[in-house]
């Protein structure tokens, strides 16, 4: 009876072991497999992208919107005063719909859900919970530099 | 633990798994004298899906747009993290798919295994093959290299030579009179849909065949007994034999890991074998390259086309050898599947294997 449970106790460990071994060599060829594939669905050019972008200083009049794509996002650079540039993103921060520049009453709407932004950014009125992202600007003679 | 049991109690339950497993894995008996020869066709199986999964990924960054074709796969192989591996793990594994497939059924043909009564399973086994080489060459003009697309200009052209309807199908396949912007067009819509779902629905029908009928006692061996014909449906059963979970499953396994070994191995070190310098050039319709070859697999058909004087014979004997051999279940209807009874199949199977090599070594080198 002993001998039977000693039996039944190594055959429990032996296969316990074998799990175990089958488990691991099953792990990293797994993630061997995996990682390649999610690198493959990540390349380069889609999270990183130029650090500056630079608009003619041309395209953007005084109380007029520029859109562009930055950092893979798009954004929006805004002549509010002759010469004061705001540079934001133009991601609504409620549900990632693009934000319009309505020129008539110098101010941002989101499409989607009737959300308001003043042309600095700042939340007026409608679901979005935080202001748009503003982003740094320089200004030189005729080149605005965003970032 | 406890967990692991309450999940598979619940859905036990409401599905029966543990009866449907045990039924057919651990209950499941094979011949005791089976073979790895049998095991080509979970290899084909596991290869295919490699195929699959892959191609599922290229479709990601491949655009089918003859402007555009061959900067994306060069994209894919130079830019996209891994694009390299995935791409020649596709387009060599075809290959290894094929060699895998052609073997499979060399040992099918070899074993009498396609007689009665699983004419059905060899059938439907053949079909695939040729939907297979379908695949292939749907496959082959999509980079859209120099090598793709004569290559497709050579294999279609060959359909000139069948009489009247000729020229008017090689226009639909091509959809015009050259090879350009439709053909990869259409090449796309079956190499990506049309035919996997042609195959799918025949492998399908060709596992239920197996599974259904039982698989079939290897040949050999003093106890081996020819079949006795009777006229009720039976499944083969083998009260002594081996389960297929985990006896059998493990050479299966094994072989798998052997071939999947065969393909990565290629794909690290050697994938020139399978892609020349030609498929690294973007095609150019005003200039063949010189000696544009086939794959492997269709250089033995190409030679049989050079060997006759006529085109349309050519043809005609390579339409007869795939007829032929579609049919073979209801031509040979003999109960014996003991090779060593039966000289006169295996010189003719020797014979055609020598030939099929011999033409394709000969078509590489001419």
């Amino acid at each position: 009876m002993d001998a039977d449970v000693m039996e039944e106790k190594q055959l429990k460990r032996r296969r316990a072991v074998i799990v175990s071994l089958l488990g691991g060599i099953g792990s990293v060829l797994t993630a061997g497999i995996l990682w390649p594939l999610w690198r493959f669905l990540n390349p380069p050019g889609t999270t990183g992208e130029e650090a500056t972008v630079s608009i003619p200083r041309e395209q953007v009049g005084v109380g007029q919107a520029h859109f562009f794509q930055y950092q893979g996002h798009a954004a929006v650079v805004v002549q509010n005063a002759p010469g004061e540039f705001t540079a934001l993103s133009a991601v609504c921060t409620h549900l990632s719909c693009i934000v319009q520049w309505q020129p008539d009453k110098k101010d941002f709407l989101c499409p989607c859900h009737a959300g308001r932004f003043t042309a600095t950014g700042k939340v007026i009125s409608g679901p979005p919970p935080r202001p748009l992202p503003s982003y740094p600007v320089t200004v030189s003679e005729d080149v605005i530099v965003v970032g | 633990m406890a967990i692991n049991k309450k999940i598979i109690d619940y859905i036990d339950l409401r599905l029966g798994i543990r009866d449907l497993l045990q039924k057919n894995l651990t209950e499941y008996l094979l011949p005791r004298n089976i073979n790895i020869w049998y095991s080509l066709g979970a290899a084909t199986i596991a290869l295919f899906a490699v195929q699959f999964i892959t191609g599922i990924f290229l479709l990601i960054y491949y655009i089918p747009n003859t402007e555009q074709a061959f900067a994306s796969v060069q994209a894919i192989m130079n830019e996209i993290p891994y694009g390299w591996l995935i791409r020649y793990l596709h387009a060599i594994g075809a290959n290894v798919v094929v060699l895998v497939l052609l073997l499979h059924m060399l040992s099918a043909l070899f074993m009498s295994a396609y007689k009665r009564p699983r004419e059905f399973t060899w059938l439907f086994g053949f079909l695939i093959f040729m939907v297979t080489l379908g695949m292939c060459l749907t496959g082959y003009l999509l980079p859209w290299s120099q090598l793709s697309y004569w290559a497709t200009t050579v294999a279609t052209d060959t359909m000139n030579a069948v009489p009247l309807i000729g020229e008017p199908l090689l226009q639909v396949l091509r959809g015009g009179s050259a090879v350009g912007q439709y053909t990869l067009g259409r090449f796309f819509a079956l190499h990506v849909m049309g035919l996997p779902l042609i195959f799918g629905l025949l492998v399908s029908a060709h596992l239920f065949c197996v599974r259904r009928i039982g698989v079939s006692r290897p040949p050999f061996g003093p106890d081996y007994r020819p079949w006795e014909p009777n006229d009720e449906f039976q499944h083969e059963e083998y009260p002594d034999g081996i389960p297929f979970f985990p006896n059998y499953t493990a050479e299966e396994v094994a072989v798998i890991a052997f071939f999947l070994a065969l393909t990565t191995g290629i794909t690290y070190f050697a994938p020139w074998i399978f892609l020349p310098s030609d498929a690294f050039t973007p095609a150019d319709p005003f200039v063949t390259p010189e000696h544009i070859k086939p794959e492997w697999y269709f250089l033995a058909s190409y030679q049989i086309l050079k060997v006759f004087p006529n085109e349309f014979f050519g043809i005609l004997v390579q339409g007869v050898i795939i007829t032929f051999l579609l049919f073979l279940p209801w031509i040979d209807r003999t109960h014996e599947r003991r090779p060593a009874k039966r000289p006169i199949f295996v010189a003719l199977f020797v014979l055609g294997v020598v030939g099929f090599v011999g033409l394709t070594i000969w078509g590489h080198f001419s």
